[in-house]
């Protein structure tokens, strides 16, 4: 039994983190129908400003998250201004592949910048620990503080988004930008504010995984793919639905464990000869190709 | 004057004289230039700053004399039987890539016309490079990978110097039949069943795909109940789930092959699951290199790993503790299995080279199939190096053997690896069982 809630846990503490990486997707396709394929490598630019910033200044690694989040959110609005305005006016392809581009680009430069070693925190307040929370599932220390922390941030920009002017007007912007404009709302600055709540939502992000999840330039591609899956799970724009596909994706990702369950069940050695911690995140994607075929718009899709 | 003109006529008619018998060969070779393709960048990166620091450390005693070091290569300056020509290396990085390597392997054939090979680490990264070299006639040596196939192809231009995997695996099982027949030094006679359950994890590259085949295969054949055995990707980022999945077999005995960055994020991993067992053994590779201890410090008290060095040979091998302090003069540290297994793998090549006398690839699968390098002149504590000919392992060196480390801490409260098998050159008390984290 220890299995299967020791896996639960797991999977619902990494799906927390998950939500808050695909929380950046899904606002910057609500506000301006942008697909960003570059939204991992800025994951990729969160987890090593974390893990700079802890090495380089001695910091702790949790008490990074705000210089994390201003580097994302910077770097979404220099991207918006510095070449994303401009695409907006070509066709919807010339969108996409301008944000494949940006991926490239920062992948290389991370490339130039660290090489492509792995790298990874060993010291801080949490590395290391963990909690026996009973029944025998033991619970990473760096693992429960970043799932608090990305709710945290999560909810900060749920009310961000719903109870103030400014996410009203972003909303007014996602909903129609012309009639956004009429009534006076500036929708370049409300663009280029997506893009930076965007960008700084997933560079905290990676700022929390880096405390258990070592770092290279390829890193974006695996996030990227697993907030494209939360995302069209849970609805295209959809700030709730980001939430909860983030824990249907995080428990997904843990199949593996529950397998191991009825492996030692019912000891079938057929079972235990499947390779499954190796297929983990075939699941993800699978869900995401159904969801893709069988609704489109996801589950709790909202635009259009 | 005319006597200065006669005398310089006779000196460049001694010269051209000299120049037209001279075997082509001993002027072309003023350098030798082997291609040393290893992983400097990647997961890797740590094991391959050793493994080049260690083929660099003995290219310069080869092409330097020195005169207190007992060893063949350290007698002249370059190969005396090519008039003194000099060991170039020529470095290429194969981050880890199978096809990569091949590529740069292509490259070093053509481009830097280089007189043979010396690679590759990764055992995957080893077969697809040899395989180049065995199409294009060019030697090559292969000092660091242990995955038992690349000699079992029946290649001619192949040779590797280090013992496989299927040697050292067999050494652990003995070790830990040796544990319950009160074999191991400090250790009473613990019960077979208290170490009857084994779980294993290994990458799944062609290395650690072989390894976990081994070890079900011996498992099997010293009676072991090996309950699971997992196959992991070298370049994850997370274990939780492996870590999960290997601690529901609630096994005694946890039994790894991994690379570096791999071997600290499982060793953390099982550490924030507070994994258990009674003993954890690493196949060398991530569990033995500096950067596997100085980032984990005593986290790894009581793990083992088996090796071809640990510096406590040194205490038992004269010419071992001559190099380690050479090398540790240069790198900062002691020679690691990783290093003294590619110092090995050059002086191998320094020793064919001077046997040939030739830079002709026909004249080096020669010398290279009858050489025999005497133990006394290895850093390694094997009876030397001598390549099988016949039979189903072309190319292996039969006089290899392997060892089991296991760290401990010193006096001073220092990491160090104790020799703890073979059970008749063990260097201290084994620690049984892992105290746990």
């Amino acid at each position: 039994m220890d299995i299967i809630v020791g896996s639960l846990v797991a999977g619902l503490l990494f799906g927390m983190v998950l939500a808050l990486v695909a929380l950046g997707l899904t606002i910057i396709f609500g506000v301006m129908d942008i697909v960003n394929f570059a939204h991992g490598e800025f994951l990729m630019v969160g987890m090593y400003t974390g893990l700079l910033t802890a090495q380089g200044l001695g910091i702790d690694p949790l008490l990074t998250l705000p210089v994390a989040g201003g580097v994302g959110f910077l770097l979404g609005v220099v991207c918006y201004f510095g070449f994303i305005k401009f695409l907006l006016r070509g066709p919807m392809v010339a969108q996409l592949l301008g944000t494949f581009g940006l991926m490239l680009f920062l992948r290389n430069l991370a490339l130039l910048i660290f090489g492509s070693e792995d790298r990874a925190l060993h010291h801080g307040v949490l590395v290391g620990e963990s909690f026996d929370i009973g029944m025998g599932v033991i619970v990473s220390a760096t693992k429960l503080a970043a799932a608090g922390l990305s709710v945290a941030a999560f909810v900060a920009v749920w009310l961000l988004m719903n109870r103030t002017r400014i996410g009203k007007a972003l909303t007014a912007t996602a909903l129609s930008a012309q009639g956004a404009r009429y009534m006076g709302i500036p929708t370049e600055r409300m663009n280029a504010l997506a893009w930076g709540i965007g960008g700084a939502s997933v560079t905290i992000a990676g700022a929390l995984i880096v405390n258990f999840w070592s770092v290279n330039p390829f890193i974006g591609l695996l996030f990227t793919m697993i907030a494209f899956a939360i995302v069209a799970l849970g609805g295209f724009g959809s700030v709730p639905g980001a939430f909860l596909a983030g824990l249907v994706v995080g428990l997904i990702t843990e199949i593996p464990g529950f397998w191991d369950f009825f492996v030692y069940t019912f000891d079938a050695d057929w079972m235990s000869n499947v390779p499954m911690t190796s297929f983990k995140y075939m699941w993800v994607y699978l869900a995401y190709f159904i969801i893709m075929v069988v609704r489109p718009r996801g589950l709790f899709g909202w635009k259009h | 004057m005319k006597s200065m003109i006669r005398v310089g006529m006779v000196v460049l008619s001694v010269l051209a004289l000299i120049g037209f018998m001279a075997p082509a060969d001993v002027l072309a070779a003023e350098e030798i230039k082997i291609g040393v393709i290893y992983p400097l960048t990647g997961g890797a990166a740590a094991a391959g700053r050793e493994l080049r620091a260690g083929a660099e450390l003995a290219a310069e005693i080869a092409n330097t004399a020195m005169a207190d070091l007992p060893m063949t290569m350290a007698r002249n300056e370059g190969v005396k039987s090519l008039g003194g020509a000099k060991i170039t290396l020529i470095f290429k990085d194969h981050e880890g890539n199978p096809t990569l390597g091949a590529d740069l392997a292509k490259k070093l054939i053509h481009d830097d016309k280089v007189d043979g090979i010396l690679g590759c680490y990764h055992s995957s990264v080893t077969k697809t490079v040899s395989a180049v070299c065995e199409q294009y006639g060019v030697p090559m040596i292969n000092g660091s990978s242990t995955s038992p196939d690349l000699t079992m192809r029946g290649f001619k231009w192949f040779w590797r110097t280090t013992p496989h995997d299927t040697l050292f695996t067999k050494d652990l099982f003995e070790f830990l039949k040796g544990l319950t027949e009160g074999k191991v030094r400090g250790v009473s006679a613990v019960p077979k069943k208290d170490i009857m359950t084994l779980a294993s994890a290994c990458e799944k590259t062609e290395w650690g795909s072989h390894v976990s085949d081994l070890i079900d295969r011996f498992a099997k054949e010293y009676g072991f109940n090996l309950k699971r055995s997992m196959l992991y990707a070298a370049k994850s980022a997370d274990l939780s789930s492996e870590v999960r999945s290997l601690k529901a077999a609630k096994p005694d005995v946890m039994l790894f092959a991994s690379y570096t960055s791999d071997a600290i994020l499982m060793v953390k991993t099982l550490k924030s699951q507070k994994a258990n067992p009674k003993v954890i053994w690493g196949q060398d590779a991530g569990f033995e290199t500096p950067e596997f201890r100085e980032t984990l410090g005593k986290d790894i008290v009581g793990f083992l790993t088996r090796s071809v060095f640990i510096p406590r040979v040194v205490e038992i091998k004269k010419i071992s503790g001559q190099v380690n302090d050479m090398y540790k003069k240069k790198v900062g540290h002691d020679l690691s299995g990783a290093s003294a297994r590619s110092f090995t793998g050059l002086q191998a090549w320094v020793a064919i080279l001077e046997k040939a006398g030739s830079t002709k690839p026909a004249d080096i699968q020669a010398a290279a199939n009858d050489i025999e390098i005497p133990g006394s002149e290895l850093v390694v504590p094997w009876k030397g190096v001598k390549f099988s000919t016949s039979g189903d392992e072309l190319g292996q060196n039969i006089w290899s053997s392997g060892i089991i480390g296991q760290y401990q801490l010193d006096k001073d409260g220092q990491i160090v690896m104790e020799i703890v098998y073979p059970f008749d050159v063990t260097s201290a008390d084994m620690i049984y069982p892992l105290k746990g984290f």
